[in-house]
């Protein structure tokens, strides 16, 4: 049983992270950034709770808001450029953040025991959840209500004239200046709020796991917050959802007694899903097609 | 309204346009012509501030718009089409309006509710707009999936939308079959009559004889004639620049 709560809440902290892509993917940028901003939640957080004893609630606030005026100070400079040298970037940036985490030291004794973030060795005994008795459950419900919260900020965002004009300038950005959008404020924007889901995914993602390291936050993971909503499709926030249960449900736990030939298996199903669906899980046209049959459904039962 | 002082665009070697005044005045239809190559389209690439400028200064009603950013020049009422259809592909056709409203919201709402909420007055205009350009039925419609002529109806829509007072028309009837020109002809001049100036560039020289009031020509980054339709018809240089010399 506590083996499908750990997967649970890891897939709830993982569609965080996607989600933080997501945002970033509206507007037609590839951000390879995404694990860097959580790696920043992560620490500041952990900081907050173990060394300064804040309250969860309130780490994970200043957590939010610290990764995503990082990601709004990145954003200004990275976002000049466009495409693969974006990529390029974010790439640096995010390798520049976990060199930092690497070799970033700040302790305080405690009783015996030194704690707080040590260089290589990571930052150990982050036991806010034991300590103020959260049982495991209790977690993942606190896990799934900020994700459920998250999705439907952005579910209401994507339906305002704010979303559809970040997809609007995902969609071509020189018929977007040309139509009055100021396309710098917008992606911007939309990195800023990408660092705040971040932050608050790596807020959680710190005080579950209790031990958070620099090797954690690399390149892989940040591959892994782009893939999701990529693969999942850009129509909504579900796309992404289901993408994060596929490959972590299915793909990393589900297919674990394969052994070696999981990684394998790893790689082609991802190629094989991106070929029979090419615009991701849920795509505009699936989307369509799916209302259409909820709504038939609807009348047939009402007939 | 427009007022372009000795404006050029050299792209490394080649002088795109090299040095031409042109005003546009409150209310008139301007038609800008020339051969193939002639600058038009930079023209209007400078005017929207996608390009910035070698030399030279845009002044728009009096005030110099040389360095503004694209967003900020249709801020003040500048909108334009594209001569290669550029619309937001996987958004509705009423979403292509939505998200050019906004000028014209910035200048009236507050920041929550510019993004955010919606307005009944702009609703309104946007259905209006959807009507006036024979839309309305299909306003649910991907505006990828339109046809050729509504996607050119959906661009000029949306540069409407922003509720501009200077329209740049990047030629606007190329693709159209003789029927979409009259019906194009015919919303150029309801655009007129409503208060809007058009700078037109144009290769259907039959659309922009009949609609223009003045006509400006190009020829190698250059201006060489401006006047009225029949004038510049008759002008030696003109004909010259079209057909060779004799």
């Amino acid at each position: 049983m506590d083996f499908y709560l750990g997967l649970a809440q890891v897939i709830g902290v993982h569609t965080l992270l996607g989600l933080s892509a997501y945002c970033v993917l509206l507007t037609g940028q590839v951000s390879l950034a995404q694990a860097a901003f959580f790696a920043v939640g992560a620490y500041v957080a952990a900081i907050l709770t173990v060394i300064f004893k804040w309250h969860l609630f309130a780490a994970l606030g200043v957590s939010a808001v610290v990764s995503g005026l990082t990601a709004c100070a990145v954003g200004f400079p990275a976002l000049r450029v466009k495409g693969l040298m974006l990529v390029v970037a974010t790439l640096a940036f995010g390798e520049a953040v976990r060199l930092f985490f690497f070799n970033f030291t700040y302790q305080i004794q405690a009783g015996e025991l030194k704690i707080g973030p040590h260089g290589a060795e990571g930052f150990r005994q982050i036991r806010y959840f034991p300590e103020h008795g959260w049982s495991t459950f209790d977690v993942l419900v606190f896990i799934w209500l900020m994700v459920a919260m998250v999705m439907a900020c952005l579910w209401w965002l994507d339906q305002s004239r704010a979303g559809a004009v970040m997809r609007a300038v995902g969609e071509d950005e020189v018929a977007a200046h040309s139509s009055g959008i100021n396309v710098t404020a917008v992606k911007v924007s939309a990195m800023t709020i990408g660092g705040v889901i971040a932050g608050i995914g790596g807020g959680i993602f710190a005080h579950y796991t209790t031990h958070i390291e620099h090797v954690q936050f690399g390149v892989i993971l940040a591959t892994f917050a782009i893939a999701y909503p990529i693969l999942g499709g850009l129509s909504n926030v579900f796309g992404t959802l289901l993408a994060v249960i596929f490959i972590q449900g299915f793909l990393i736990e589900g297919l674990r007694f394969l052994g070696d030939w999981r990684n394998l298996l790893f790689g082609a199903l991802i190629v094989l899903a991106m070929n029979l669906r090419p615009r991701g899980f849920l795509d505009s046209g699936g989307v369509a097609s799916l209302k259409r049959m909820l709504f038939a459904r609807k009348e047939s039962s009402g007939a | 309204m427009l007022d372009l002082q000795g404006i050029a665009k050299h792209f490394g070697g080649v002088h795109a346009v090299d040095g031409v005044d042109l005003t546009v005045k409150r209310g008139e239809i301007l038609g800008l012509i020339g051969p193939n190559g002639s600058g038009k389209s930079t023209i209007v690439n400078l005017v929207s501030g996608l390009f910035p400028l070698t030399s030279g200064r845009i002044l728009f009603d009096g005030d110099d718009i040389s360095d503004l950013p694209s967003h900020a020049r249709v801020g003040l009422g500048i909108a334009r089409t594209f001569q290669n259809i550029r619309l937001f592909g996987q958004l509705s056709v009423w979403q292509n309006l939505w998200v050019a409203q906004n000028s014209r919201l910035q200048r009236q709402e507050i920041f929550f509710k510019r993004w955010f909420g919606g307005s009944a007055g702009v609703q309104a205009e946007i259905e209006r707009t959807l009507e006036f350009f024979d839309l309305a039925h299909k306003r649910d419609e991907l505006a990828a999936n339109l046809s050729f002529g509504e996607q050119r109806r959906l661009e000029f829509a949306r540069a409407i939308s922003a509720r501009p007072s200077l329209l740049l028309l990047d030629e606007p009837a190329a693709g159209m079959n003789a029927e979409e020109v009259d019906q194009l002809d015919a919303r150029i001049r309801k655009m007129r009559d409503d208060g809007f100036t058009v700078l037109l560039i144009e290769h259907h020289v039959e659309l922009v004889m009949s609609v223009a009031d003045r006509i400006a020509v190009l020829n190698f980054g250059r201006k060489i004639a401006e006047g009225s339709p029949a004038a510049v018809q008759d002008d030696v240089a003109v004909r010259e620049a079209y057909l060779g010399t004799r």
